[in-house]
């Protein structure tokens, strides 16, 4: 049964569902401050630029717009995280512990990588929304590895 | 590492989910350590060795015979 009355509920299992609610309205906080970010940079964008071009002149934002975004994207990549680390226990701790190692490898295998194949004419510069995506997709890939194996 | 945590909470008709709420942590890291997945810190296994009144190496097996 997924869901029972709270009455039937034990003392550890009604801990455990406020743990669960607790998760729930983290994941859907985190979801909010991302959709907002999404929706005013897609919306207010005013330049041509593409951040996968890494054609940094183009991209234009309203002065106020990118410091509220800019304190959005504090939250989401430094409260947040730091709040869910206090949150969680042992067992998601070592998941993230591996997620954060594969991001980080990403970036020192990466980098270096990317600019050899540069330097032989294979891919574009190296940039820092190139190696910033190059990290985050590799993060995500070594948790849900991590969520697979542990 | 070998465990007896899933006989003693079955001993107590406790769910996962209850064992998980006394230890506080969460459903899946009770299931990681009853199957064998993920070891518990030293602070854990001190919780669950309180939680059911036993020594630790009564509850874990690292399977070496000293």
């Amino acid at each position: 049964m997924i869901w029972k009355p709270k009455t039937s509920l034990g003392p550890g299992e009604a801990r455990t569902r406020e743990r669960n609610i607790r998760q729930w309205l983290y994941i859907g906080l985190a979801a909010v401050i991302g959709g907002v970010i999404g929706i005013a940079t897609g919306f207010f964008d005013q330049g041509d630029g593409n951040l996968f071009a890494g054609d940094w002149e183009s991209l234009k934002l309203p002065p106020s717009l990118a410091i509220g975004v800019a304190v959005l994207l504090l939250a989401g990549f430094v409260v947040l995280p730091l709040s869910g680390f206090r949150m969680i226990d042992d067992y998601k701790r070592e998941q993230n512990y591996i997620a954060f190692t594969g991001g980080c490898v990403a970036v020192l295998a990466g980098y270096p990588v990317w600019a050899v194949l540069h330097a032989g004419g294979w891919t574009p510069p190296p940039h820092a929304f190139g190696v910033f995506a190059l990290a985050y997709v590799a993060m995500l890939l070594s948790f849900l590895y991590a969520r697979w194996r542990l | 590492m070998k465990n007896r945590l899933k006989v003693l909470r079955a001993e107590r008709d406790w769910s996962q989910a209850e064992l998980a709420g006394r230890l506080d942590v969460s459903r899946q890291a009770v299931n990681a350590i009853e199957t064998g997945k993920h070891d518990p810190s030293l602070p854990l296994a001190f919780r669950i060795a309180r939680l059911f009144d036993m020594r630790i190496e009564d509850i874990f097996d690292d399977g070496d015979v000293a």
